[in-house]
């Protein structure tokens, strides 16, 4: 045990230690702090504001485009508590407003005015709202810089509220019934047997993918590191003297454990700088007016989450370390391991049968096969959480397969090691682990 | 020395040990005493079952039949760790410091704490690199290394040494450093298994060496017995003339020539007295006729290319 820990001790301090390990676990959060700021900072640049002229030859539209325009009214259509409101945001769209009556003056001369003060930049757009524009809902729209795509879009949408405000009012809709008129409808994710009680299933949702999601990326970072790990006595011809003093099983557990703390504590790292950047955004949007919603679960969730994310990173980590122990250099290695990665994302797949029927036949047993249980359980638990005797059976029998693998993980490296630079095939390592 | 020691004079003993690999049979019916407070030589040419036979021994790989007892019990955890191996493949950690990586390989021996600083420097004196004990092995000269793996087979201070060509590569400074460094652990009453195809190094260091040839002991004893076994029976002539003497088949078996001197192994059934009358007849100046052991080398070969 003792021996053990050495060897976990060796290869986290020797890991952690590396500049190749503090510069990563530095750089990622600055990097994303870099793509998550710049584009607020560039979307916050000051533009001037868009001067519109509108000849409104209705004479009742004008001073009802001003007010939707100015008004932070919602789009109708956008009412919802859990998408992002779609108002012209501040810094894309602002509007200098300017109503040109015709007065003596024929509408084509009105026109070329407009278009000789558009080419002297005195004015960037003008709409010509046509007598009959109530009824056809037709209107001319000249832009200077046909490149903005934002501006015409909000204009667009402020106009078309004011038409319907309008048409109402000319339909006798008192100002009531418009407001109920308008009244959004809600969707409210609610979950059978609960009571009625609200719960973000979307969010869980995107809480399971957000953990396969890490999960799939530690294994794309560390499984690389548990094999050249695996491989470096090898390289390096240290096996012989290892396996002197200490057992085969002993050296391959503490070689995964330790690099596994190193990839733990970039992960804590990591996670501590993103909430930290979450918090703050969440405080941020806040401020805005935009209250971020955390969903509310139960604390034995994260516990599970917890579990069945170790469990996910260290079952296919073992597969990388029982590659190791069968090759000589870690590209072969590579090579081997990556089928076996495909079924993770396999797994990924498995999200949208489970999630419809939590309870099958099918959900149960791909919740109970160590490789796919990770993903699988965890759409169970936040769907239709499973007897706890079945997620507590999934754990078992995945940490079990975990120290099965590297069991003979240790048996094959223990036999290859005696025969340098030859690399196993299936039979042989089968063989081999037979007979160590 | 330990009590188990003291109360068996044997430290390492094997008794009819085999182990094939498939079809290959690479150690068969061994059986070997080496005694407690000697330098053993395990000798053979390449494939002879030297290396199988150690693995064997520090518990890397399991016999197929026959039994190992060292200190005079079955091999455990315990008892690995009063040996030290140095493996013929070996290596070090090439971006770990020389301090680190001598201070992981005391503690899977299970060498902890403080004396283990104090071992580390004391060692790195002795094969004078202490400048280098914060430098990583990867900076290292091949020679440097090679030292440094020496003292990660003996840091712990074990009882049994396993030494599988330890001077290969080295050059003839270091060579003498780490042989006076075997011996004063004999002197400290370690037990040392040298395991060589070098039969010059053999030779000198060596008390009992067993010669193993084709996966089956071809002797074993003391160096000493083996010696006078041979007999002498070889001669260093150096001498002007009366070349044809010493290609006469009938006289000599085996001539080897040096810059001015020959070794003439003699035919059987022939005697010194018969070569040295028959060369002052042929007219040779004799400078030095003297009677010699058959080195080691002589013996090896002899035994090696013997049919078998």
């Amino acid at each position: 045990m003792k021996k053990f820990l050495s060897v976990v001790r060796r290869e986290y301090i020797q890991r952690v230690r590396t500049k190749m390990f503090i510069v990563s676990t530095v750089l990622l959060p600055a990097v994303m702090s870099l793509f998550g700021l710049v584009p607020a900072i560039i979307l916050s640049i000051e533009t001037p504001p868009m001067r519109v002229a509108v000849v409104d030859q209705t004479g009742r539209m004008y001073s009802q485009i001003r007010q939707s325009l100015f008004s932070d009214l919602p789009e109708p259509e956008a009412q919802n508590s859990n998408t992002p409101r779609t108002t012209p945001r501040r810094g894309f769209s602002r509007f200098i407003m300017e109503e040109v009556t015709a007065g003596n003056q024929s509408l084509d001369q009105v026109r070329t005015n407009l278009d000789q003060r558009l080419q002297s930049r005195q004015l960037d757009a003008y709409v010509i709202l046509p007598p009959d524009f109530l009824s056809h809902g037709k209107a001319e729209f000249v832009n200077r810089n046909p490149g903005d795509l934002f501006s015409p879009r909000a204009l667009q949408s402020a106009i078309n509220r004011a038409t319907r405000e309008q048409r109402l009012i000319d339909a006798n809709v008192d100002t009531k019934t418009r407001q109920e008129l308008f009244k959004p409808v809600e969707l409210q994710a609610a979950t059978a047997g609960t009571g009625g009680q609200e719960r973000e299933t979307g969010n869980r949702f995107a809480l399971v993918f957000g953990i396969g999601f890490v999960m799939y990326l530690a294994i794309l970072m560390y499984g690389q590191i548990v094999l050249g790990a695996v491989i470096e006595e090898k390289e390096t011809r240290i096996a012989e003297i290892l396996f002197s003093s200490v057992r085969p099983f002993a050296l391959m557990m503490g070689k995964l454990v330790g690099v596994s703390l190193v990839a733990l504590t970039q992960l804590a790292i990591w996670s501590l700088a993103f909430s930290g950047f979450a918090l703050y955004g969440a405080g941020v949007l806040a401020s805005q007016g935009m209250p971020a919603n955390i969903p509310s679960i139960p604390l034995s969730h994260y516990i599970y989450f917890g579990l069945f994310f170790l469990l996910g990173y260290f079952i296919y980590a073992t597969i990388y370390a029982l590659v190791g122990s069968m090759v000589t250099t870690a590209q072969e290695g590579g090579q081997l391991a990556m089928p076996i990665i495909l079924i993770l994302v396999v797994s990924f797949y498995l999200f949208w049968p489970v999630s419809r029927s939590p309870d099958s036949p099918f959900s149960f047993w791909v919740s109970m096969i160590p490789f796919t249980a990770p993903v699988a359980m965890l759409v169970r638990i936040v769907t239709q959480t499973p007897p706890f005797w079945q997620i507590a059976l999934s754990l078992l029998i995945g940490f079990s397969s975990v120290l099965l693998i590297m069991w003979v993980a240790a048996r094959i490296y223990r036999v290859g090691m005696l025969m340098y630079g030859k690399r196993a095939s299936i039979p042989e390592a089968i063989r081999w682990a037979r007979q160590a | 020395m330990s009590e188990e020691m003291a109360a068996s004079e044997t430290t390492v003993k094997l008794d009819r040990v085999s182990k094939s690999f498939g079809e290959f049979t690479a150690v068969r019916e061994l059986s070997l005493d080496v005694r407690a407070g000697r330098v053993f030589g395990l000798l053979g040419p390449n494939g002879a079952g030297k290396t199988t036979t150690i693995r064997m021994i520090v518990n890397i790989t399991a016999p197929d039949s026959g039994a190992i007892l060292l200190f005079g019990r079955q091999i455990d955890q315990h008892v690995q760790d009063r040996i030290g191996y140095l493996p013929e493949e070996r290596g070090l950690y090439r971006r770990m410091r020389v301090a680190d990586q001598l201070r992981f390989f005391a503690e899977i021996k299970n060498l902890r704490g403080k004396q283990v600083e104090s071992k580390i420097d004391e060692w790195l004196a002795r094969v004078k690199l202490s400048d280098w004990k914060n430098k990583r092995s990867m900076e290292l000269s091949k020679g440097m290394q090679q030292k440094i793996q020496f003292i990660t087979a003996v840091i712990h201070d074990p009882d049994l040494l396993i030494l599988d060509e330890p001077f290969s590569g080295l050059d003839p400074v270091n060579v003498e450093l780490l042989k006076e460094i075997v011996l004063d652990l004999k002197r400290a009453g370690k037990t040392i298994i040298f395991s060589t195809h070098q039969m010059e190094v053999a030779e000198k260091i060596c008390d009992d060496i067993c010669l193993l040839n084709r996966s089956q002991k071809v002797f074993e004893g003391s160096l000493r017995d083996i010696k006078r076994s041979f007999g002498r029976n070889a001669v260093a002539v150096r001498c002007e003339g009366g070349d044809g003497v010493l290609d006469d088949p009938a006289l000599v078996s085996k001539v080897v020539r040096h810059a001015d001197e020959a070794q003439a192994l003699l035919a059987s059934g022939a005697d010194a007295q018969t070569l040295l009358k028959r060369l002052i007849d042929s007219g040779a100046v004799i400078d030095k006729f003297e009677m010699m052991e058959p080195s080691l080398n002589d013996i090896f070969i002899t035994k090696v290319t013997e049919p078998a």
